[in-house]
C-alpha cells in the first residue's frame, strides 16, 4: 500500500488549513505543525512517509527541518515549498535531500504531481529493499546448499574404498583420496600438488592418459581393466582401473582415475581354489582308501581260507585261498602302478611289438569275466598291421582299461533282454598310426558324464571305481603323441577309439613331433 | 542233513570266503552271483538263511531284497546283509524305494559291514538260521 501519511509544516495557519483540507480530501492522513520544533515532535511521534514544508519560517527554517528529518529517517520524502523566485533555496534543499520543490502560491496540480512522484519513489525504494533482502536471503541459502553438497561430495570421495586420483589439465595430481593412499602407499601430502600422474601410474595407464591429453580429442571414459600398481614399497598391487578425461565443453580441464583394490578378491579367489583343491584331494583320498579297504578285505578273506586249508590239510581250500591272496596282491600292484603312472612324467618306451598281439592278450585277460556275465567278446583285428615300434606297456594298459570299462558298461546296463557284446577292433591309419577301437552295447553315457570322463578321479562305478582308469589312459595316450575319441548314446552303448602313432620297423620318421625328437 | 544257506555276491573273493566259513560251520553253501539268479535259487531251494550283498550292479541286491520280503513264500527266510555301504545308507535306500509307492519292507535280520570277520559271521548266522 502506498504511503499516505503526510506532515504539513507552515507558519501561516491559513495555508495549513486550506492545504490540509484539500489533502485530506485527496485521501491523505495529514498532520500539521506551525514551526520546526513542533514539526519535529510530530514527526518523531507519527513518522509520516512524506513531509511538506515551507522553507521560510521563523525559528527553525525549512532547510534545518529538512536536515533534521533526514537525520532521523533518511527515507522520508521531503517536499519544500519555496518563495516566488527563490531558486537558491530550492537548490540548497535539493542538495540536502529534498525530493522536490514547489513554488508559492501552491497550485493543486503542482502539489498533486509532486506528491505522486514522492509516493512512487518511496514505493520503489521499498520494493527494492524487499527485493534486495530476498535476494540476500536466497543467496545465503544457495551458498549453504552448495557448501553442503560440496562437503557431501568430499565425504563421498574420502570415504570411498576405491582410490580416486584426479589431475588438472597438465597432469598434476590435485586429488588423492585415502583409498588411493592405501593402494599406492603414498600419503596425500607427498602427492597432491607435488607429483604428476606419470610418476605413479603404471606405464600402460599413464599412456592412456597421455594420449588422451595429447589428442585433446574426446576421450570420455574407458572401461575397467586389470593392471598392476607398483606401490611405494615396491610391492605389486593388483587393481581394476577405470578413468576419464574431464571436460568443460570442448576444453580438457583435468582427468580422474578410479582404482579398485583387488588384493582381497584375489586372496579370496586363491583361497577358494585352494579349498576346492583340498576338497577334491580329500574326496580322492577317501575314494582310494575305500578301494584299498576292499582289496584288504579280499586279502584277509584269502588268509582265512589259506589258514583253514593248512589246519585241515585241505589242498583245495589252500589253493582257493592262495588264489584270492594272489589276485588281491595283483590289484594292489595295479593300483600302485596306476598311481605312479598318473603322477609321474613318463617317457614312452619304444619297443618292437605286434599291436594285434597286445589286443589279443587283453582279450584273453578279460575273457573269463565276460563269459561269466554272458557278454560276447568279439575280436576284429586288421591283419595288415604287423610289427611296429611303439610303447607296448602303454597300449596294453589303455586297452585293458577300455575293455574292462566296456564290460562294466554292460554289467551296469539296466536294459532287459539284450545280448551284450564288446568288440575290439584294430586298424591301420595312414602310414604311421594304429587305431584301437572298443565298442560296447551297454549302458552308454549322457552328455554330462561324457564331459567329466577324463576329469580327475571321476567314476560312475560307485565303490568299485577309483576314477583312475581313464585318467591314466588319457595321460598315456597324450605322452605317446596319440588321440582318444569317445562316442556314446545312453541306453545304446559307447565306442572309444585310441589312435597311437608308431615308428616304422626300420626306424624311419613318424608323423608326430614328440617321437621325432627321440632317438630310438 | 546240513542246513542250506544261500550266498549272493558278485565278488569272487567274497564267494570263496563265505563258502569256506559256511562249510567250516557245517552248512551247505549255495552260491549265486547276482540278484536275479539268487531269486531263482531261493525259490527252488528254500534255504534256511540268505546272505546278501547289496552293492551289486543294477541294484540287483536291493531289488532282490524287496522281492524276497514281498513274496509270501520267501519273506520268512532270515536275510543277513553283507555290505560295503553303511547300514543307514542301505536303510535310507529302502525308504527311497518306499517313497515311490512300494510297500515298506521289514529290516533285515542282521547287517554286517565289510570286512567280515569269520567268527562274527558264524555267530550271526547261528542266531538267525531257521
Amino acid at each position: 500500500m502506498m504511503e499516505n501519511r503526510l506532515l504539513l509544516i507552515d507558519d501561516e495557519e491559513a495555508i495549513l488549513r486550506v492545504l490540509s483540507i484539500s489533502l485530506r480530501h485527496e485521501g491523505y492522513v495529514v498532520f500539521t505543525a506551525l514551526n520546526g520544533k513542533e514539526a519535529l515532535q510530530v514527526f518523531e511521534r507519527e513518522n509520516p512517509g512524506i513531509v511538506l514544508t515551507d522553507l521560510k519560517m521563523p525559528g527553525m527554517d525549512g532547510l534545518q527541518v529538512l536536515r533534521r528529518i533526514k537525520e532521523i529517517n533518511p527515507d522520508t520524502e521531503v517536499i519544500v515549498i519555496t518563495g516566488h523566485g527563490d531558486m537558491d533555496s530550492a537548490i540548497d534543499a535539493l542538495r540536502y535531500g529534498a525530493s522536490d520543490f514547489i513554488n508559492k502560491p501552491v497550485r493543486d496540480e503542482a502539489l498533486r504531481i509532486a506528491l505522486d512522484r514522492a509516493r512512487e519513489k518511496r514505493e520503489l525504494r521499498r520494493q527494492l529493499q524487499a527485493y534486495t533482502t530476498d535476494l540476500e536471503q536466497m543467496c545465503r541459502l544457495a551458498t549453504e546448499e552448495v557448501r553442503r553438497k560440496s562437503e557431501f561430495q568430499d565425504k563421498l570421495i574420502t570415504s570411498s574404498n576405491d582410490g580416486v586420483v584426479a589431475t588438472d589439465e597438465r597432469g598434476l595430481i590435485i586429488l588423492f583420496n585415502p583409498g588411493a593412499e592405501k593402494i599406492f602407499g603414498y600419503s596425500r601430502r607427498e602427492i597432491v600438488e607435488k607429483v604428476g600422474f606419470e610418476e605413479i601410474y603404471p606405464e600402460d595407464v599413464a599412456e592412456e592418459f597421455r594420449s588422451g591429453f595429447r589428442r585433446k580429442r574426446d576421450k570420455r571414459g574407458w572401461g575397467w581393466k586389470e593392471v598392476s600398481i607398483r606401490g611405494k614399497g615396491g610391492e605389486a598391487v593388483p587393481v581394476r582401473f577405470s578413468g576419464t578425461l574431464l571436460y568443460e565443453g570442448e576444453k580438457v580441464i583435468g582427468s580422474v582415475g578410479f582404482f579398485q583394490d583387488l588384493r582381497e578378491i584375489k586372496r579370496l579367489q586363491r583361497e577358494l581354489v585352494q579349498s576346492e583343491r583340498l576338497a577334491a584331494i580329500g574326496q580322492t583320498v577317501a575314494r582310494l582308501a575305500h578301494y584299498i579297504k576292499n582289496i584288504l578285505t579280499g586279502l584277509q578273506g584269502g588268509m582265512y581260507v589259506v589258514n583253514i586249508g593248512l589246519d585241515k590239510d585241505d589242498m583245495d581250500k589252500l589253493k582257493a585261498g592262495w588264489t584270492m591272496v594272489q589276485r588281491n596282491i595283483g590289484r594292489v600292484s595295479d593300483l600302485v602302478m596306476d598311481l605312479l603312472t598318473y603322477s609321474k612324467e613318463r617317457e614312452p618306451e619304444y619297443r618292437e611289438c605286434y599291436p594285434n598281439q597286445i589286443a589279443e592278450d587283453v582279450c584273453e585277460l578279460m575273457e573269463v569275466k565276460a563269459a561269466q556275465n554272458q557278454i560276447a567278446l568279439v575280436r576284429d583285428f586288421d591283419s595288415a598291421i604287423g610289427r611296429v615300434s611303439m610303447d607296448p606297456g602303454a597300449v596294453h594298459r589303455c586297452l585293458l582299461n577300455l575293455v574292462s570299462n566296456a564290460i562294466d558298461a554292460c554289467l551296469f546296463d539296466l536294459s532287459e533282454n539284450k545280448s551284450w557284446k564288446v568288440s575290439v577292433r584294430t586298424g591301420r591309419e595312414g602310414e604311421n598310426a594304429v587305431s584301437f577301437q572298443v565298442t560296447d552295447n551297454g549302458a552308454g553315457m549322457t552328455a554330462d558324464v561324457k564331459k567329466k570322463l577324463f576329469s580327475a578321479f571321476f567314476s560312475t562305478k560307485g565303490g568299485k571305481g577309483t576314477g583312475l582308469g581313464l585318467l591314466v589312459t588319457h595321460k598315456l595316450v597324450q605322452e605317446n603323441g596319440g588321440r582318444i575319441e569317445v562316442e556314446s548314446e545312453p541306453g545304446k552303448g559307447s565306442t572309444f577309439t585310441l589312435h597311437f602313432p608308431y615308428r616304422r620297423e626300420d626306424g624311419g620318421g613318424s608323423g608326430s613331433e614328440p617321437l621325432a625328437a627321440k632317438e630310438h | 542233513m546240513s542246513k542250506k544257506i544261500l550266498a549272493v555276491d558278485d565278488d569272487p573273493d567274497i564267494i570263496v570266503f563265505v563258502k569256506t566259513v559256511l562249510e567250516e560251520n557245517g552248512y551247505e553253501p549255495l552260491i549265486a552271483r547276482n540278484g536275479e539268479s539268487g531269486l531263482i535259487m531261493a525259490r527252488a531251494e528254500k534255504p534256511s538263511l540268505i546272505l546278501l550283498d547289496v552293492l551289486m550292479p543294477k541294484q540287483s541286491g536291493i531289488r532282490m531284497y524287496r522281492e524276497l520280503k514281498s513274496d509270501p513264500e520267501l519273506k520268512d527266510i532270515p536275510v543277513i546283509i553283507l555290505s560295503g555301504i553303511a547300514k543307514r545308507t542301505f536303510l535310507r535306500s529302502q525308504e527311497a524305494l518306499t517313497e515311490f509307492g512300494d510297500e515298506p519292507v521289514p529290516d533285515p535280520s542282521a547287517y554286517i559291514e565289510k570286512p567280515v570277520d569269520p567268527r562274527e559271521l558264524a555267530e550271526t548266522i547261528a542266531r538267525f538260521v531257521k
